[in-house]
């Protein structure tokens, strides 16, 4: 089975990384290559300031899971619908849920409670894959875009904490349920995404650290996106170049160190990484539906050559 | 009174924040301004949360040095310079230190760090890094041992998130709601009391809660709120405080960004709401520009050719979205842009020709 079709049996991905590096374009892109594989595909974003319907190419989804693509969903999740939802299937009756939710209690115990958050966003997962969400047929995948790293893996262990904590009662039960679906590897997939620079190179490497020491688990794949192109042999060199090229000296100065910040940093993914990983070009197009299409294209591309690669030994 | 102006040469403002989202570049910035800061003659402290191994080196901090200032060696500032300290918050044990520092008592320390409901969730209490930072912030600005303070601030997916932070955990910590929601629960002794005196809607609240939460959780979190009640308080009052050392005429807010288009939206909304609150917005920072080179010639060599084309449109690219973003704020907006540079700048001397070009920039802007 190659890589990507591994990737897209599993029913959760989690894509995450630090910030700036990349996530969203990337999600899309995961989103589009497992819809075209005939996956039912929902995309996942919980950010407030919706972003992912731009790189789709569709208009704010409001908050419902609207289709985008065939086989491709898009929804903007507030883990309050989520919270809010089972407080009505418990109380069921109208006005007292009603009543319970405008209070100011019930607010800060949404906002303040440790971890409610995080289990809620992904019991709604669990809950699409299951078919269970009034309006939206059972899908196959769905795609996270999942906040900074940091938060990364809190997201990640904080169900299990949390049904540590409680023992009893509705959320414990979604808390336990969803524990177990995210420490499933073969349910739940993470891919990590970083730059080839310092910070989220480091960053990198503690999520990997922490998925191990926590919930034993590796990363599926790790994608080093924004990568400078390397310099023609020619101009690897500090010494003058052919001046007959018409490219300016500093120019090619700076390509050569953000280059070179690059390959320190490759190499060392290549002593402290191993595992699955992928390097995505630093591309000539804005940000949108039309970077998207590249890098899903060129990450078909890679993980393809990794597939020969692994096949080749 | 500096009114957004920032002068890192003069001794205003006193107190600098540095927000953005996360992976724009924040702490070298703040760190670079600390060291023009100190050239300049000012006793300077620095407080960072994330810095990369290799600034941690060149300013000397480390985990171990948690909390502490640490004195960064300055010596090729020349004479006239001033102190420079540095210091690195991390999260981790974070609301451990809190209630270590505000229990009245031992046996309230310990009651709280053994409650079953703290050492599971509390200490992962969404903004609690936030909260540390500006209570950290207020106590050494109180103290009044530096000319200026550069606060670089934690890293967070929306700069925003940074100010609210504060406010959310007070609020959530605040004796009031939480402790009228679950004492009618629960007696003195730990176990549940069938009265209450919350009427209709707190009959409501209190099956919703039985129903949701479960009663352990309850039990538990009423024990925390109750061990937590002394220290409450100072909680609230102290966060009162620091909103006014944020707020301060001589508080001065830098925004950092990156470029290109597509930040522009994220920057504008965060400008908006740091004014809409009250705080002083000054310079914008546009950070990582790459230079604009212009029409290059058509190269022969294909490889070269698509790097050639990459930084000529990466620059094209970054020159209109300043362009735009110039074009959006308002005319008295300071914006200050930043090449990419080669290489993070991290050691002392880098860093400082970097303060030295911000503040370049700022003072041929007036």
């Amino acid at each position: 089975m190659s890589l990507f079709d591994r990737l897209a049996a599993r029913r959760l991905i989690v894509v995450t990384g630090k910030g700036g590096v990349g996530k969203s374009a990337m999600t899309a892109a995961l989103g589009h290559g497992l819809a075209a594989r005939g996956r039912r595909t929902l995309v996942l974003e919980v950010d407030p300031r919706e972003n992912l319907h731009q790189l789709l190419d569709v208009p704010p989804s409001g908050g419902d899971a609207v289709e985008v693509a065939p086989n491709l969903l898009l929804q903007n999740l507030k883990p309050r619908q989520v919270v809010d939802w089972v407080v009505r299937k418990q109380v069921k009756i109208e006005m007292l849920v009603k009543r319970v939710q405008q209070s100011p209690i019930y607010h800060r115990f949404v906002e303040g409670a440790p971890g409610l958050k995080e289990m809620a966003i992904l019991g709604h997962a669990l809950r699409l894959v299951r078919g269970e969400t009034p309006g939206v047929d059972a899908v196959d995948t769905v795609i996270l875009d999942a906040p900074a790293t940091g938060h990364g893996i809190y997201l990640l262990t904080a169900s299990g904490l949390f049904s540590e904590a409680i023992g009893e009662g509705p959320f414990a039960d979604m808390a336990r349920e969803v524990a177990e679906f995210t420490a499933d590897a073969d349910a739940t997939g993470v891919v990590l995404v970083t730059l080839a620079e310092e910070m989220p190179v480091q960053e990198a490497i503690e999520l990997r650290q922490a998925l191990e020491e926590k919930l034993d688990r590796q990363p599926e794949l790790l994608v080093v996106n924004g990568v400078y192109p390397a310099l023609p042999a020619a101009k690897v060199a500090d010494a003058a170049n052919d001046a007959t090229d018409g490219a300016p000296e500093e120019l090619l100065d700076l390509w050569r160190h953000r280059r070179a910040v690059n390959e320190r940093e490759l190499a060392r993914l290549e002593r402290r990484w191993s595992g699955p990983r992928v390097e995505l070009p630093l591309l000539p197009v804005d940000r949108g539906p039309a970077l998207v299409a590249d890098l899903g294209g060129l990450l078909d591309e890679a993980l393809a050559a990794l597939d020969a690669e692994e096949g080749g030994r | 009174m500096s009114d957004g102006r920032l002068d890192l040469r003069s001794d205003q403002p006193p107190l600098v924040i540095v927000v953005g989202s996360g992976g724009v570049g924040k702490t070298t910035l703040a760190a670079a301004m600390g060291l023009e800061s100190a050239a300049a003659g000012r006793d300077t402290l620095v407080m960072t949360f994330d810095p990369s191994l290799r600034l941690k080196d060149a300013l000397g901090v480390s985990a171990a040095s948690e909390d502490e200032e640490i004195a960064v060696p300055t010596a090729e500032l020349g004479s006239g310079a001033g102190r420079l300290d540095a210091s690195l918050l991390q999260a981790g044990r974070t609301f451990d230190r809190l209630v270590e520092r505000y229990a009245p008592d031992a046996a309230a320390r310990d009651r709280i760090l053994g409650n079953r409901f703290y050492t599971h969730l509390a200490s992962h209490l969404g903004g609690i890094l936030e909260y540390m930072a500006v209570e950290r912030l207020y106590e050494v600005a109180s103290e009044q041992r530096y000319d200026r303070i550069i606060l670089d601030t934690p890293p967070t997916t929306q700069a925003i998130d940074f100010l609210e932070a504060p406010e959310r955990i007070v609020s959530f910590l605040d004796s009031g709601a939480l402790q009228i929601a679950l004492r009618p629960w629960f007696g003195d002794s730990g176990r549940l009391r069938a009265t209450s005196g919350l009427g209709f809607v707190g009959k409501g609240l209190e099956r919703f809660l039985d129903r949701i939460v479960g009663l352990q959780l309850l039990r538990d979190m009423s024990e925390f709120f109750r061990a937590f009640g002394p220290l409450f308080d100072g909680f609230r009052e102290r966060a009162d405080k620091v909103r006014e050392l944020l707020a301060a005429r001589d508080t001065v807010f830098v925004l950092v960004t990156g470029p290109g288009e597509t930040r522009i939206p994220d920057t504008l909304f965060f400008a908006r709401r740091l004014r809409e609150a009250g705080y002083r917005l000054g310079p914008i920072v546009v950070n990582r520009v790459h230079p604009d080179f212009g029409v290059v010639e058509p190269v022969v060599d294909g490889a070269a050719g698509d790097g050639v084309e990459l930084f000529r449109w990466l620059g094209a690219s970054h020159r209109g979205g300043l362009a735009e973003l110039r074009r959006l704020l308002p005319d008295d907006q300071m914006l200050v842009a930043l090449p990419v540079e080669k290489d993070e700048p991290t050691d002392l001397r880098s860093l400082h020709a970097l303060g030295a070009r911000i503040q370049a920039q700022l003072e041929g802007a007036r």
